[in-house]
């Protein structure tokens, strides 16, 4: 019986419909040739939650909503807060942000290599990567009081302050990792297996990266030279140089130059921050109760553009607040770049590398994945474990 | 002395569309918000992106308000971010999809499907996007009407 | 084995950390397997949204006993900030039974590390 691409009936009995699939691969033979994402099972409700709890109690639950880049979050938040209220947030406390945002972009780009290591079979560099990143957790556990989840930002400015000593340890912190990461860099160029397995896999033209509106890393990699610190400064972007990193090779290995680029871009601004802070307060106190507007505030996370929306009500409880969080403009992407067309083949093996590429924030390895073969009339349930194993990785 | 970046978009837009163009204002640097009629809301996000080379959309907005339902592209380009507003009322919730001006809106208007419970006529797939498989059909829980419950524990801890 | 339950992913980096050198939570004889019919020890972070509900009960169905469950974070202890959320379970006790939780929003590794231990060394005494 022939079963249409378009049209697989799937009954209610079967076992997938319980499985919270998040991606939906169409497959002929070795080849992926349709993707359908259904995300969800991260849905908690957060944006209904908003309505009910003051801005205050906001800022802690905005910090939850992505616990890798928590702080791009919370910074996007008290912005937008900011923003209504139109009072001029102390200096010190905007280069303070750029130091604790840059800290989270260095940490989150390790974290990514280590994974996508462990990803294309090379675990010592996901055991040497983590390590080498604990020393930047331990520098934002010293400013901020935790690993994870800073609590750094407040309604006003920032909540601590750094001393002398701190600087000082900051400045070691980044000599290592500028050393460490310049290291990767040259040892990775000179490994010709790891460039097989990141080369030319997961494409996304330039062209395409535009219409579906990619954001971050991903959409540097393929061209698109766009990034909210230099297009829409906010904190103190508007006086911390850096140049915005972007390569045209489309694909994974291009991905992977972005953030390591970006990684020792990041440090040299850390260091301008500590460089330049200017002094006065950390912050300023800022009425409870925010007058009836909208505001729209947008920063660089490292996985890419964050955008908030806001509309308050003259109350102490928005209105309505809306987050975007950048995976969520990426899976389009994503999606294209699993679509096998024309010379452009896309092997199931290639799955978890192209998927990891785009430093999606959802964890993905235990979730199982759905397979169709409309030819063969199959359907089966894969993690990507299961993948891994099939392309020899494990 | 020479008009702001952010009322030189205004004024094109207000050139373009004139009555169709019910309310604007620029907030701060670099941000616009206007609000249009339902039968101008394709026509301006149209002219937004090709003309005015705002061609990247952030996300699109859906709001439950007094007024009906507001749906708001925040579309933008280096150093401007232009937030379009059209608002549809609660008896009839539907807009034309922008996917084809857009293709990357193609997520947003799914989201807003779910929570809101708007249509977007012209869409290639409103399927679910966050909302799980078995939540009930007509429940939007971003409706102001809609009280957030809890599902129920099966054991006792 | 680890699941997450639609986590922020803070605990998951912790519970990761846990796993890398400095940490290194193999030397107490644990190790990450993939598959629920190779683990004793179902390590769970995240609230529980409604999409993993059925997921994580046969997860836990399919475990051989003897099986233990930790509950590692606010989020999988009680719902954590999202309690209260239309998509959330009031945590995973209201679900499957747990042995041992390890509060913190995330909790560092060496408190991941010193649940789990706590566990397995009151599962070897027992």
């Amino acid at each position: 019986m022939a079963i249409s691409t378009f049209d697989v009936p799937v009954g209610p009995q079967h076992p997938a419909l319980k499985e919270p699939v998040n991606f939906t691969f169409t497959v002929d033979g070795e080849h992926v040739v349709g993707v359908r994402p259904r995300i969800g099972y991260n849905h908690r409700g957060i944006e209904k939650a908003a309505e009910s709890r003051t801005y205050i109690q906001n800022i802690y639950l905005m910090e939850r909503i992505c616990g890798i880049c928590s702080v791009a979050h919370t910074t996007t938040y008290v912005q937008n807060v900011e923003y209504v209220l139109g009072k001029e947030i102390p200096r010190r406390a905007e280069f303070y942000r750029v130091l604790i945002n840059e800290l989270n972009r260095i940490h989150s780009h390790l974290l990514w290599l280590g994974v996508a290591g462990h990803e294309i079979g090379f675990d010592t560099l996901f055991m040497y990567v983590w390590r080498d990143r604990e020393h930047v957790m331990d520098i934002l556990e010293m400013l901020t009081g935790n690993r994870v989840n800073y609590a750094i930002n407040t309604i006003g400015g920032v909540r601590r302050d750094i001393t002398p000593e701190m600087v000082g340890k900051v400045r070691k912190v980044m000599e290592v990792v500028e050393q460490r990461v310049t290291y990767y860099r040259k040892a990775a160029a000179a490994e010709p297996t790891l460039l097989t397995r990141v080369k030319g896999i997961g494409v996304l033209k330039t062209e395409d990266a535009l219409k579906l509106c990619a954001v971050g890393p991903t959409a540097r990699a393929s061209g698109v030279k766009s990034d909210v610190r230099a297009d829409d400064p906010y904190a103190a972007y508007d006086e911390v140089p850096f140049n915005l990193v972007s390569y045209d090779l489309c694909d994974v290995l291009s991905r992977v130059l972005v953030r390591v680029d970006e990684t020792l871009e990041s440090v040299k601004m850390v260091k301008h921050c500590l460089d330049h802070m200017p002094a006065g307060p950390v912050r300023v106190k800022l009425p409870r109760v925010v007058p009836a507007a909208e505001s729209v505030s947008r920063i660089e996370a490292p996985r890419g553009e964050v955008i908030h929306y806001l509309r308050s009500n003259g109350t102490d409880k928005p209105e309505r607040y809306k987050v975007r969080a950048p995976t969520l403009g990426n899976i389009p992407s994503v999606c294209e770049m699993l679509t096998s067309k024309g010379d452009y083949a896309v092997r199931i093996g290639d799955i978890p590398i192209a998927l990891a590429s785009i430093d999606p924030c959802f964890s993905c390895t235990d979730r199982a994945v759905l397979f169709i073969d409309p030819s063969r009339g199959k359907e089966w349930l894969w993690t990507f474990e299961h993948i891994r194993k099939y392309a020899g990785r494990v | 002395m020479s008009k702001s970046t952010e009322q030189a978009i205004i004024d094109e837009l207000r050139t373009q569309f004139s009555q169709e163009l019910l309310e604007a204002k620029a907030t701060r640097n670099r941000r616009v918000f206007m609000e249009v009629s339902p039968q101008a809301y394709k026509p301006v996000v149209d002219y937004a992106v090709r003309t005015m080379g705002f061609t990247h959309l952030s996300t699109i907005t859906g709001l439950d308000s007094a007024k009906g339902f507001e749906i708001m592209p925040h579309l933008s380009r280096s150093g401007a971010v232009l937030t379009v507003k059209v608002t549809v009322p609660r008896e009839d919730p539907t807009v034309e999809t922008i996917t084809d001006l857009i293709p990357g809106a193609i997520l947003y208007e799914r989201e807003i499907h779910d929570l809101v419970g708007v249509v977007f006529r012209g869409h290639p797939g409103l399927e679910r996007l966050v909302l799980h498989e078995g939540w009930p059909e007509g429940v939007h829980p971003l409706r102001k009407e809609y009280k957030a419950v809890q599902p129920e524990p099966l054991r006792k801890a | 084995m680890h699941f997450n339950t639609g986590a922020c992913n803070a605990c998951d980096i912790e519970v990761l950390a846990a796993l890398t050198p400095r940490y290194d939570l193999e030397r107490f004889g644990a190790v990450l397997k993939g598959s629920p019919r190779h683990g004793d020890v179902l390590v769970v972070t995240g609230p529980v949204t409604r999409q993993v509900k059925d997921r994580i009960m046969r997860i836990y169905e399919q475990m051989p006993p003897p099986r233990f469950v930790v509950s590692v974070g606010s989020c999988a202890s009680s719902g954590g900030v999202f309690n209260g959320c239309y998509n959330v379970y009031p945590g995973l006790d209201s679900l499957i039974p747990v042995d041992a939780y390890v509060p913190g929003c995330p909790p560092k590794p060496e408190a991941i590390i010193h649940g789990v231990a706590a566990l397995l060394a009151k599962i070897r005494g027992s």
